[in-house]
């Protein structure tokens, strides 16, 4: 008989639950984009202030405090089987190691992308945690627009990313973002099964289009501020 | 002894498409609930040995499953390539079983059992039924039907496969089949286990003494049966087409507990497979004989002719088989194509740098049906072929000479299967019945699973039921004996630390076989072999040099007590052939052939299968006959002309 | 011979450990008059000849078919499963690509469900107690309809053969950085979901020997590839995706 405690305990499951929490925080990731690229906005961060504004207010600020948790409890699942599938079942099924390994070549999918997978997502996640900590739980400075008060955002975006350090470290983090899903992606729609001789093609394409251009998508971000938006909001 | 008496073939009364279902009527049974208290020994995983297990694992039996290999689906049945016959007539090309007898009987050069060789092609086409029920993907039309290709000796297609890995595929079902009986507890697989000796208690068999190849231990198993799957020797050559393996250690064994050999020297020297390139070589690789269907054998007309292929006009190639054997061309069967292949290299017309080997050509297929189909018929062979030799089939025509291949004698068995021991039962390629002096390509898969499937779970359930249970247990003197001589045999092996190596000793053994006791055989060139076998044989037992010990893996150690029969079983093949004083089938003697070479057979008399008893260390063996009688089918002069 | 040269000098760096449980280490060897056309197992034929000869135990090394298709050989070649340049096996890996006087190294297949038995053999056993686990069609001899009864489109039989067509060799673990046996065990699902006469334990079939393959202690897979890149065969990982339907299926619909 089946059980969800087996399922979740395979070879199978584990990546499972991995490619279906990878998509959705894949998804999230994208929406994210579409949303920073208000800063792109030259009108003194006015659009970007009033986005995330709206996001914060949409049922009395109760559906984003939802949508958080959810957001936690991906991650934590998507890092949880991430290890058991990268750290742990690995050691165990190879406890005495090569002594010398090549890459075979050919038709393998192993990259440096793929190979970096357990790397490149705790990056991510201590990065996600400043990030928060950041635009969540810090005091930020008030702006007002039409009469109503709200967090001026872009102005903590802006100082940040007039750090050179931050800005740099901002880009590196978002460099790695893309090469997580480089391999990410296609190996989700593997993962599901949703996978074949005709389809590998196209996914993994799509992977590394999806790699390219949200990780190219932030990254641009720190230039652009840096070099075109003017100090502080107002 | 009394000949007649002992070699009764016990072959049931009737006409000759009765005879397998009257022996199911005339035979007793046992009862499904008694089937779990009789153990049966198995040796051997391959299509035979494998089927069989499973099969009467299946029936409720006990069964112990021993192989050398890791796991059973690794037993050499995996590298058969081109296919397996059987008369379903799917083609509408005037085939049936009465066709399929005859073709192997003819194929064999009227050197095997009628009765065997019927109930052959009778079961040929439930074989067939039954791998596709258990998910064998043969190749397949457009329209989802089974496809066929033709094969050597035969003027129909009769002949199913799965690209060039039929074999694989066969023994992969028979794996799961059994993969199925260890789960349900039926079947107890024992791998890595070589059976060294038969134990014989009270007149039957009732056990075996088997190496634990891992921890060297020796092993007894007690069973009411055993079936002795263990294949042929062709690796007596030492260069063969086997896998490195493969031996007649089981079979050798048992023969001197008193099973009797049969046709000890009808062997099979098939002819394409990869010419031999140096001294350092472990083995030959064969290329399919479906590849006959389509390409071209030749050779340059003029002998000592060096230019490239490419370079020979079509005027100056000599398409010999074809000249030959108009009616047959490129497909006669194997051991005519094979010697042919050696009169033109004897010939001096040899290509390639040794000057031993000919051309098989794939240019006007390429011409004639595209480069893409050829691709899907042959692909993995021309990937293999220039993998090892470093030219491009579809470029440059492949060299191909003949090669030890298969062998058609082995243990005497009676109808049932059973070797002249009660309770010692023989099947595929291990036991000498089917086939006579030469086997049809894609006859050894359909024998194998002949025997496995449908016959040796019948017989043996025959013999249990009228010989009940056996006595002997484990801790018996009977088995403690035996594990003695095993034990005292490979004492004197680790002990001689001599001078040469066991591979330089069976290197030695094979050129004799090869050069004596090969394609063409005489008089004094046998008589020279058996004086030269019995002086390497001695000289074996004083000077080899068996590397390691005998209490853990060494694999010199088993390849020690395996060339060591070898070096007994050349001597008898030789005898054998010069026994022989005819020419049939892979048994050619230069003194009997027609005038335009072709082999000249005595029915008058040779008619009989020649079966060997043991007569005692290095004496020679002594010989019975058991006449082969035809009712149904006329002894004609083979001819493919 | 072509070009017979004096052949080339090969320093082997070999895996030596004299039984499963004791520890190992690399010992080095030279073969000189290696030949293009030999083999590489020839190679370790002519060394085992030498070692024995010198009343040394030679190298343990599984191999039988030397053609491909038996599956029992198997070597991690200059840090490849079946050595460099792949789609073959190690037996048929010739000796044209390596250099004169050049170093390679030899492992053995590593992964915990696969212990080394003495030097280079290791035991695979796990693959056999997987196909026991549901890697086969229920299908008692003497109970098969007509071979024709029931058509299979070609497509569906010609996948099925390319899933069939693995060796058993385990290569795609040992090539596997995760030591995943995903590729093995996803062939004899993916062959026997494609055939109408797999179709009642298709479910069941998944479920147990996924599971059986996770109770031998193999890792997960995480879609690198390399083992379709080393696969002798050329099996395709689209198998996985197959089986990991497969068993998605078996989960939501109940295996039974």
């Amino acid at each position: 008989m089946t059980s969800i405690a087996t399922f979740a305990g395979s070879s199978v499951g584990k990546k499972v639950f991995v490619a279906v929490t990878g998509l959705m925080l894949f998804g999230f990731v994208v929406v994210h984009l579409l949303g920073n690229l208000t800063l792109l906005i030259p009108d003194g961060g006015k659009a970007f202030n009033e986005y995330a504004h709206f996001l914060e207010s949409l049922l009395h600020g109760w559906l984003i405090i939802a949508f958080e948790v959810c957001l936690v409890a991906m991650f934590l699942v998507h890092a949880i089987f991430a290890i058991t599938v990268a750290l742990v079942d690995k050691q165990k099924a190879r406890p005495q190691k090569y002594s010398l390994v090549r890459a075979a070549g050919g038709k393998s999918h192993k990259t440096l992308a793929s190979r970096s997978m357990i790397l490149t997502g705790p990056v991510i996640l201590i990065f996600v945690v400043l990030h928060v900590k950041m635009f969540k739980f810090a005091d930020h400075p008030l702006v007002t627009y039409h009469g109503t008060e709200m967090k001026d955002l872009y102005s903590v975006v802006v100082d940040a990313f007039k750090t050179p350090w931050i800005a740099i470290a901002y880009m590196v983090v978002m460099a790695l973002l893309g090469t997580h899903l480089w391999h990410g992606v296609w190996s989700a729609f593997q993962s599901l099964g949703w996978n074949s001789d005709r389809h590998v093609t196209f996914l993994t394409r799509l992977s590394v289009v999806a790699g390219v251009v949200l990780g190219v998508g932030f990254l641009g971000l720190p230039p652009y501020v840096y070099f075109f938006a003017a100090t502080g909001g107002h | 002894m009394s000949t007649t008496k002992v070699l009764d073939a016990r072959i049931p009364g009737g006409p000759l498409a009765a005879k397998w279902d009257r022996h199911a009527m005339d035979n007793p049974l046992v009862a499904p609930a008694n089937r779990r208290k009789f153990t049966v020994i198995v040796v051997g995983t391959g299509l035979a040995g494998g089927g069989a297990a499973a099969t009467l694992g299946e029936l409720g039996f006990n069964v112990l499953n021993v192989c050398i290999q890791d796991t059973p689906r690794r037993a050499h049945s995996v590298a058969a390539q081109g296919g397996i016959n059987a008369a379903k007539n799917y083609q509408n090309d005037g085939d049936s079983i009465e066709r399929l007898f005859y073709d192997t009987i003819k194929g064999g050069d009227y050197r095997s059992r009628e009765a065997n060789v019927y109930r052959l092609a009778q079961l040929s086409t439930a074989i067939i039924d039954q791998c596709v029920a258990m998910g064998v993907p043969f190749a397949r039309e457009y329209g989802g039907t089974l496809a066929n290709r033709s094969f050597g000796g035969v003027q129909v297609s009769r002949t199913f496969y799965a690209r060039g890995q039929t074999g694989q595929q066969l023994l992969l079902g028979v794996y799961s089949a059994l993969s199925r009986q260890v789960k349900a507890g039926t079947v107890t697989m024992i791998p890595r286990q070589e059976m060294l000796d038969l134990v014989v208690d009270g007149g039957r068999a009732v056990g075996i003494v088997c190496r634990d190849l891992v921890t060297g231990e020796l092993k007894r198993y007690a069973g009411d049966a055993v079936v002795l799957a263990t294949g042929g020797y062709s690796p007596v050559y030492f260069l063969s087409t086997n896998a490195v393996n493969c031996n007649t250690t089981a079979i050798w064994r048992s023969f001197r507990r008193g099973a009797f050999f049969a046709n000890p020297c009808y062997t099979q020297i098939h002819p394409t497979a990869i010419p031999q390139a140096g001294d350092y070589q472990s083995k030959l690789t064969l290329m399919s004989e479906s590849l006959r269907n389509d390409g071209r054998v030749w050779v340059p007309k003029q002998p000592g002719d060096k230019r490239r292929p490419s370079d020979i006009p079509e005027s100056e190639r000599d398409y010999y088989l074809e000249r030959r054997y108009p009616a047959f061309g490129n497909l006669v069967p194997r051991d005519i194509a094979a010697r042919a292949a050696k009169v033109e290299c004897d010939a001096g017309k040899g290509v390639g740098n040794t000057g031993f080997a000919v051309y098989l050509d794939f240019a006007d297929a390429i011409k004639r049906l595209g480069r893409d189909v050829v691709a899907d018929r042959y692909g993995n062979l021309f990937d293999m072929y220039e993998e090892i030799t470093a030219d491009d089939p579809y470029h440059t025509p492949m060299r191909i000479y003949p090669a030890p291949h298969y062998t058609m004698g082995g243990l005497w068995v009676d109808y049932n299967l059973m070797s002249t021991i009660p309770g010692l039962f023989v099947a595929g390629e291990a036991n000498f019945s089917d086939h006579g002096a030469n086997r049809l390509g894609a006859s050894a898969l359909m024998q194998g699973l002949a025997d496995g499937y449908f016959v040796v779970p019948r017989v043996v359930a025959s013999y249990l039921a009228g010989a009940g249970k056996a006595k002997t247990k484990t801790e018996s003197d009977a088995f403690a004996a035996v594990e003695r001589d095993v034990q005292t045999r490979y004492e004197r092996l680790l002990a001689i630390r001599g001078g040469k190596t066991v591979r330089e000793y069976w290197w030695d053994l094979g050129r004799v076989m090869w050069d004596k006791v090969g394609m063409a055989r005489s008089r004094p060139n046998l008589e020279e072999a058996i004086t030269r076998i019995r002086a390497l044989r001695e000289e074996y037992w004083q000077n080899v040099r068996v590397p390691g010990g005998a209490r853990d893996l060494n694999k010199h150690l088993e390849m020690a007590g395996r060339v060591a029969d070898f070096l007994e079983l050349g001597e008898l093949i030789a005898r054998d052939a010069l026994m022989r004083e005819e020419s049939c089938g892979g048994h050619f003697r230069e003194e009997h052939q027609t005038p335009e070479g072709e082999a000249r057979r005595d029915d008058e008399n040779f008619a009989f299968v020649s079966a060997w008893e043991y007569a005692g260390e290095n004496q020679p063996a002594a010989m019975h006959k058991e006449r082969l009688v035809f009712e149904n089918v006329e002894l004609k002069t083979r001819s493919y002309k | 011979m072509a070009e017979t040269t004096s052949g080339k000098s090969i320093h082997l760096r070999i895996w030596r450990q004299k039984r499963g449980e004791q520890k190992g280490r690399f010992e080095n060897y030279t073969v000189k008059n290696v030949l293009d056309e030999m083999s590489f197992l020839e190679v370790l034929d002519l060394l085992n000849e030498d070692l024995a000869r010198q009343g040394q135990e030679p190298v343990e090394f599984d191999s039988d078919c030397r053609e491909g298709i038996c599956g029992t050989c198997g070597l991690v070649i200059k840090g490849v499963a079946h050595g460099p340049g792949s789609g073959c096996t190690t037996c048929e890996i010739r000796m044209r690509p390596f250099r004169d006087g050049e170093t390679v190294t030899v492992e053995p297949f590593r992964a915990g469900p696969f212990p080394v038995i003495k030097d280079l053999v290791v035991d695979r056993t796990p693959f056999d107690r997987i196909q026991q686990a549901g890697g086969f069609v229920a299908a008692n001899v003497g109970s098969a309809p007509d071979g024709n009864a029931v058509p299979i489109p070609k497509e569906d039989a010609d996948k099925a053969m390319d899933a069939a067509s693995c060796i058993g060799c385990g290569a795609c673990v040992a090539a596997c950085p995760n030591g995943s046996a995903s590729l093995f065990v996803s062939a004899k699902i993916a062959q026997l979901a494609r055939l109408p006469q797999g179709e009642p334990e298709r479910k069941r079939r998944a479920w147990a020997m996924v599971n059986q393959m996770d109770a031998e202690g193999f890792g997960d897979c995480s879609n690198h590839g390399e083992c379709e890149a080393v696969c002798p065969k050329a099996i395709s990982i689209e198998n996985i995706a197959v089986m990991r339907r497969e068993y998605l299926k078996a989960f939501i619909g109940g295996s039974d």
